[in-house]
């Protein structure tokens, strides 16, 4: 096992030391002392168990592809963002802008996520134990998010193929989210994800709302001026 | 850009070291505002005194301009012992509580003159430069007392000078200043409202209309905590911001929740800042941050 303690480092430096120890083999890394620093452990592409024993600031783990990332306390704004495959574990909570445009792989947030969670996501699987806030999900065009608790304004707003469920109260549906009910095999798929990844959050898959894009914004119809108007 | 932090102490039992943890909070956003640092800082306790802080002028002798001030405010209240120091002389002056007759007593003096803050508690520095510089030039970390909030500034469409720093004191309402990481859109329009009621502002810096904003709902009776909510619907444009008085510190969030603001609150104190860095730069120990949600308002009060 590898262990990077930050000190006084500069960023660069830490994340030349992450990747040293990734060329030499390491498979598990510690990194202590993070201080909130931002951009640490970005682009990482080897399948390695990476933990930051305390709080991340902006962009961790962002660009990613393969990395199992802890982090022991609250990530800063735009956690894993672009993430291409892996898993980003936060024990805290997360700012905004978590797991922005992210291609694959899943992101868990055991605390709460601010605004624009999952927004543009193309793929991917997000689960949030606490509450989401302000326009999570828009314009999310493939991937999974799952709150297990409240869900902010405009919630799903703009979506394309992007499927959300919310075991809590949504405070308000983006243009274009409608509700429908969770099917049985969504229901089995969730007790499932959450037994494995978020079991803390005592939620089972038939208690969720599924909320999905409800196509209206997809293709352009003149006789449907009033939802542009509205959307834009 | 721009950095905000704020800090909260619930119940010291006395005065706590709050200069050191806002300087080391502002160290660490000094890279989001290299333009200028400011603190407003609240003693305890008070002598039932205001605390008047007044610029004097960038240049030149001071003493002679704080004599001129004082036998000024002699005419009229009791002034205290006063002192000078960079830029500022301040003063203690008891026997009048108006602050706009007192405010003009100074100003008329001196076209450079502005008073910067007035309270009880209240203590307004600010300059240009780095946390480091003011630091340097006030010794902020020697100050104790309950709570206070700072700022680093990036300047993007107003002039770097002391008066365009911030805090921003309300002018007008004793103990009340705010700080801002943000752009109020409506700007021009409240301040075309505000000068037709013959509110004078010293600045171009947008952030003084929050100032403004708040003193003028406080004045005619609205909490801290109402005052902020009603930004929300009067202030337009994306915005964090922190508010204090002489015994709360408050935050709002704009309604788009496009600039960044953290908190923490333990059973020892509250701190709130742009970034966590500077939470966890100031503060050791164990505490978990959150960010503040989209129009989320909070209030903490001793």
């Amino acid at each position: 096992m590898a262990e990077i303690v930050c000190g006084s480092r500069a960023t660069r430096e830490i994340n030349i030391e992450i990747r040293r120890a990734i060329a030499a083999g390491d498979r598990d890394i510690v990194v202590k002392d993070p201080g909130a620093r931002h951009n640490l452990g970005v682009a990482v592409l080897a399948p390695v168990r990476l933990r930051f024993a305390g709080s991340v600031g902006y962009y961790c783990a962002g660009l990613s592809d393969g990395p199992h990332v802890e982090i022991d306390e609250s990530a800063g704004w735009g956690l894993a963002e672009s993430m291409l495959g892996g898993e980003v574990i936060v024990h805290g909570s997360a700012g905004n802008g978590a797991a922005a445009a992210i291609r694959g792989g899943t992101v868990v947030i055991h605390g709460d996520a601010a605004a624009r969670l999952g927004v543009s996501m193309k793929g991917g699987t997000v689960l949030v134990a606490g509450n989401c806030g302000y326009m999570a999900g828009f314009m999310g065009q493939k991937g999974t998010l799952v709150v297990c608790g409240d869900a902010g304004d405009a919630f799903a707003d703009s979506m394309y193929e992007t499927v959300c469920f919310v075991g809590g109260h949504v405070g308000g549906l983006g243009t274009d989210a409608v509700v429908e009910s969770p099917s049985s095999g969504d229901a089995a798929w969730l007790d499932t994800i959450l037994g494995k990844h978020l079991p803390e959050a005592r939620k089972r898959g038939r208690d969720f709302q599924k909320i999905v894009a409800g196509r209206k914004l997809w293709n352009f119809d003149k006789r449907e001026w009033k939802v542009w108007q509205e959307a834009l | 850009m721009c950095g905000i932090v704020g800090f909260f102490v619930k119940d010291s039992g006395g005065p706590a070291e709050i200069g050191r943890t806002i300087l080391g909070m502002l160290r660490a956003l000094g890279c989001r505002g290299p333009d200028s640092a400011g603190v407003a800082l609240y003693n305890t306790p008070d002598d039932g005194r205001l605390v008047v802080r007044v610029k004097l002028g960038d240049d030149g002798e001071l003493g002679s301009r704080a004599r001129q001030v004082s036998s000024r405010l002699e005419s009229f209240a009791g002034v205290g012992p006063y002192s000078t120091i960079g830029a500022y002389a301040r003063f203690s002056v008891s026997g009048e509580t108006d602050l706009k007759r007192l405010t003009d007593a100074i100003e008329s003096l001196d076209k450079d003159f502005e008073v910067v803050s007035m309270g009880r508690r209240l203590e307004i520095v600010k300059q240009t430069g780095s946390p480091d510089n003011l630091e340097k030039t006030y010794c902020v970390s020697r100050h104790q007392g309950t709570h206070g909030i700072g700022h680093t500034r990036l300047s993007t469409e107003s002039r770097v000078d002391l008066s365009h720093s911030q805090p921003f004191w309300s002018h007008g309402y004793p103990d009340l200043a705010i700080v801002h990481n943000g752009h109020i859109t409506n700007y021009h329009q409240l301040r075309r409202r505000y000068e037709q009621r013959g509110v004078r502002f010293y600045t171009e810096n947008d952030s003084e209309v929050v100032a403004i904003y708040l003193a003028v709902q406080m004045a005619r009776g609205a909490s801290l905590r109402e005052a902020l909510e009603r930004m929300l619907r009067d202030l337009d444009g994306s915005y964090s911001c922190l508010a204090a008085t002489e015994r709360e510190l408050g935050f709002v969030k704009d309604t788009f929740a496009l600039k960044p603001l953290v908190m923490t609150e333990t059973d020892e104190f509250v701190a709130v800042a742009t970034e966590e860095i500077a939470i966890r730069a100031a503060l050791p120990g164990q505490y978990s941050v959150r960010e503040a949600q989209v129009r989320e308002v909070r209030v903490w009060q001793r």
